[in-house]
């Protein structure tokens, strides 16, 4: 079959989902195209092993994100059967027009694909899985890091090609990050620290871990009373602040029947302890016995480089 | 896990669309507005402005009456705002009871035409905030002896005599207040600005402490002649309105008994002892299963009781049975959530001693469980044992 | 005036606990129904407009007889028009089906804005607010965080790579959005009542030919047991195990 990729770029550049992206598509037997939307990222899309082609496409449109005038340019210039893309923002939304525009279905946030052509996506955010079966041409997006990427060494052949589309968003104001803190109710993410922290002020260190994941920071109620510079707005399990998130770091923190009762239904569950008896190793999934001083830097260097 | 109501009978087949979507509306301002607010609330002892407010815009004040910028909805949905506002606390449900069956309700029945148009709106959208005067210091069950007295002076009304116990007074701008005029008990309109009315705070509650509890002092206060209630004399007048408050403070005990149940329940999962959740013990399974059989129970009474009144076919004692039942189970699965809890459940991180403290308070209110009693042996008998004289 | 469309999913309690029987998930066992999340963030925005310009709105749900329910809260939080799109021959429909439905009834309805959430809360696609937007030749904003819909200009905030920009697009245009700051409001008394005689037109609409089957459903994969780890050299196997095992980062 015949597979196109749209390429996910970040910064000029390729965004590393892409080779995830080459990698499934050689997995279902395909020697794909990649497509590089302004071009970006082109000469990198050529050393992935597996890459048939690379098409760079630049046009006018490419200056600003309008998903209508990118999928437009993309569509046409893009053949395949079979259209890959991440599952992304501007992936998703790119995608899915590119689905209405050839009249086909597509299916977002795949994490497995098979020859058949089968694929699978967690349906109501994660608590169950469904398998679905397509005849005929589709358009997919794949979600990012689940995949195993395709290695380097490819030596594809790069054209470019001119192809613009019909912009009809414009800026009107841009504005730089603001930094925002999320709040433990909202978060998909929550690292919190407990008493074990030893001093307020080293909650600065997690807030630089959650700022790397896009985390939230909570607090244990022993640190909330402890510590008035640790606000009651972070404490996880009081009344009123249970906490599902899909990842509960707890960092210091115990792990007593009050804290327990707030996150317990975490989808996973990391703890960090010195103390190997702490209760909160019975409740987690990837349990550390260190003390936080050693761990946290690690912890922060690590999940940098996945960033 | 989220609250999820106690609904063991399936209630929810019983309820109409309308219905539902007001208990959902209450539900969700509970959860979001009072839930996380509500120990700082109590810790400070203060009603916050925000939640009048609030029951304002939702429109739950006299909810049940026809007209005068009142929803007119059903009794039942009335009781399904009561039940989620007393799962919240039974302080914000007795600021709603007092508004609208206290104070609104008796205006809009006895009151004149002029009266309620010009109170009744701004009670319903809770821009003015109404208490009902009733109880003295020294009459309480016993409110046909009371001794605060109006006298017709002409072209005014002189009041002296002192109320107790009563919820909103500090912050009311309206209170209904019964007094003996020429010996006959009367409803009579006092605005808070009246010459010779005052409504000091009562301070050191253990219970109701986000509740404003008032004493209302009457020292020659002067109102003019058209704030006497027209159409109701004797105690006929106040007893109307406290059998509409104990309507709704039957499910408003169902509520709190539900929060309760809700915590206990959830802790129980929580606490591992001797390597088990403590739910998995028998003797904490016999405690779940009583409160179950009791909110159940309770409900289904409440629910009964309220097509009853939606359908004018309900008697006195029948709400004296429903609200002395719904109180003492609740109080009861209070008290056995606090033992679940163990040492935690005195902790503010829990609703419980909350719960168990207001409950005293409701207990008493609106007629005492002992006094319910004696109205049901009375029906039952036919004999008053309330006084010594037969 | 061009009104104001909102395109609405009903879905279950995002805190239901899912069951899978019979390679199905079990929605009998659903005992709470709700808006999708995100769509509620686009209503109330949508209704916030129409207050601002005095618009008509409509709002749209494709879904069984209970999806009325998403409609006659619309109308609590008033909404005059709604409309659910369904025949009852309908099963599963993928995703080219839905846009397909949704666009038909779109062309009958004179709407220079139609707002949707981002994803809905079950499948979480994301794709019927674009697909639909192409279906209708129309741009589309995607996840929105944020809107001004107060004056003549609307104009709209998203996510870019350095921050975020705003944005004021030309009509007619389909806009999706995530979570916004904007508090919900909630519905009183007074709409449920007039929720109550709310009249909802049901329409059906070609659907054009399934592309996609379901083969099955199945709950997620069955978590490890819990794994301890000594000292600080473990975390780079732990971040690992986050990343390939647990999926969660």
């Amino acid at each position: 079959m015949d597979i196109t990729i749209i390429a996910e770029t970040r910064g000029g550049g390729l965004h590393p989902v892409t080779a995830q992206l080459v990698g499934a598509a050689s997995s279902l037997g395909a020697s794909p195209t990649v497509v590089c939307p302004g071009g970006a990222g082109g000469e990198e899309a050529c050393g992935i092993a597996g890459v048939g082609k690379v098409l760079a496409v630049t046009g006018d449109c490419f200056a600003t994100y309008d998903g209508g005038a990118w999928a437009e340019a993309l569509d046409a210039v893009a053949g395949g059967d079979i259209v890959i893309g991440a599952a992304t923002t501007s992936g998703r939304d790119i995608c899915s027009r590119i689905a209405a525009r050839r009249g086909v279905s597509i299916i977002q946030d795949v994490t497995a694909l098979s020859p058949g052509l089968n694929v699978t996506h967690p349906i109501y955010s994660g608590k169950a899985m469904q398998d679905l079966t397509v005849s005929g041409n589709c358009v997919l997006t794949l979600r990012a890091n689940t995949f195993p990427p395709a290695p380097s060494g490819g030596s594809a052949q790069l054209s470019t090609v001119q192809q613009s589309g019909d912009v009809r968003l414009a800026v009107a104001e841009a504005f730089a990050r603001a930094s925002e803190r999320l709040d433990v109710a909202d978060a998909d993410i929550i690292i919190s620290g407990g008493r074990g922290m030893g001093h307020p002020d080293n909650f600065s260190h997690l807030y630089e871990v959650a700022d790397v994941i896009g985390a939230a920071v909570g607090a244990s109620r022993a640190a909330v009373d402890t510590w008035e510079e640790i606000s009651h707005s972070m404490q996880v399990g009081q009344t009123g602040k249970t906490v599902n998130p899909s990842l509960y770091i707890a960092v210091g923190i115990s792990g007593a029947i009050q804290h327990l009762a707030g996150m317990r239904t975490s989808k996973y569950i990391v703890a960090i302890n010195k103390d190997p008896e702490a209760p909160i190793f019975k409740v987690a999934d990837y349990g550390i016995v260190s003390t936080w001083e050693e761990a946290i830097p690690v912890l922060k260097e690590e999940l940098s480089k996945l960033a | 896990m989220a609250y999820e109501g106690v609904d063991f009978y399936d209630i929810e087949s019983e309820l109409s669309d309308e219905e539902k979507m007001v208990r959902d509306m209450a539900r969700d301002w509970v959860s979001e507005e009072i839930v996380p607010n509500i120990e700082q609330a109590c810790h400070d002892g203060v009603f916050p402005d925000e939640w009048r407010v609030a029951l304002g815009d939702m429109g739950v004040l006299g909810m049940a009456l026809d007209g005068y910028g009142c929803a007119g909805m059903s009794y039942v949905a009335y009781g399904l705002v009561c039940q989620e506002l007393e799962r919240g606390d039974s302080g914000v449900r007795s600021f709603a009871s007092v508004q609208g069956s206290l104070a609104m309700y008796p205006i809009h029945d006895f009151g004149s035409e002029e009266q309620k148009q010009k109170y009744l709106p701004k009670m319903a959208s809770g821009e003015w905030v109404g208490c009902f005067g009733l109880t003295e210091p020294d009459y309480g069950s016993n409110p046909g002896d009371m001794i605060t007295k109006a006298v017709d002076e002409g072209d005014h009304y002189l009041l002296n005599g002192a109320k107790m116990w009563i919820t909103n007074g500090t912050i009311a701008d309206v209170a209904i207040v019964w007094a003996k005029l020429d010996g006959v008990i009367r409803g009579f309109i006092v605005e808070k600005d009246d010459p010779g009315f005052s409504a000091p705070e009562m301070t050191g509650k253990h219970s109701l402490k986000a509740s404003v509890t008032s004493e209302l002092v009457f020292q020659d206060c002067r109102i003019p002649k058209d704030r006497i209630l027209p159409h109701v004399e004797g105690l006929k007048g106040p007893f109307s309105c406290l059998n509409n408050a104990r309507y709704g403070i039957c499910w408003g005990a169902v509520g709190a008994a539900q929060s309760c149940f809700h915590s206990a329940k959830e802790y129980a999962l929580s606490r591992i002892q001797f390597g088990n959740p403590i739910a998995a013990f028998q003797l904490v399974q016999n405690k779940l299963a009583w409160m179950l059989r009791e909110i159940t129970k309770g409900q289904l009474l409440a629910l009964n009781l309220g097509r009853k009144k939606d359908a004018g076919t309900w008697t006195a004692e029948q709400i004296s049975l429903a609200k002395m039942n719904n109180v003492d189970m609740a109080l009861e699965i209070a008290r056995m959530a606090r033992d679940i809890h163990g040492a935690n459940g005195i902790l503010d991180e829990y609703p419980i001693m909350r719960h168990m403290a207001n409950l005293e308070s409701v207990k008493t209110y609106e007629g005492t469980h002992d006094i319910h009693n004696l109205i049901l042996g009375r029906h039952i008998t036919g004999i008053q044992s309330f006084t010594r004289e037969l | 005036m061009a009104g104001i469309a909102v395109l609405l999913k009903q879905v279950p309690d995002t805190t239901a606990r899912i069951s899978v029987s019979e390679g199905r998930v079990d929605e009998s066992a659903i005992t709470s129904w709700v808006t999708s999340p995100y769509d509620e963030y686009a209503l109330e925005v949508a209704i916030q407009h129409k207050e601002a310009s005095g618009a008509s709105i409509t709002a749209i749900t494709l879904g069984p007889p209970r999806a009325d329910k998403v409609l006659k809260d619309a109308a609590a939080l008033g909404v005059e028009n709604l409309v659910r799109v369904w025949d009852d021959s309908w099963e599963s429909l993928d995703s080219s089906q839905v846009q397909h439905a949704l666009s038909t009834v779109l062309e009958g309805i004179d709407a220079d804005w139609i707002y949707c959430g981002k994803q809905s809360a079950d499948r979480n696609q994301g794709s019927t607010g674009p697909g639909v937007a192409e279906r209708l030749g129309l741009a589309c904003i995607v996840e929105i965080s944020d809107a001004d819909v107060s004056g003549d200009s609307p104009s709209f905030t998203r996510s870019s790579s350095t921050g975020s920009e705003r944005l004021s697009p030309a009509t007619p245009i389909l806009l999706t959005f995530t979570k916004t700051e904007t508090e919900l409001r909630r519905p009183n008394v007074r709409g449920i009542m007039m929720a109550k005689k709310a009249q909802i037109e049901i329409v059906s609409a070609d659907i054009g030919d399934a592309q996609v089957q379901v083969v099955s459903h199945n709950p997620p994969a069955e978590k490890p047991e819990g794994k301890k780890f000594e000292g600080a050299d473990s975390v780079p196997e732990v971040v690992g195990l986050l990343r390939d095992e647990a999926k969660v980062i």
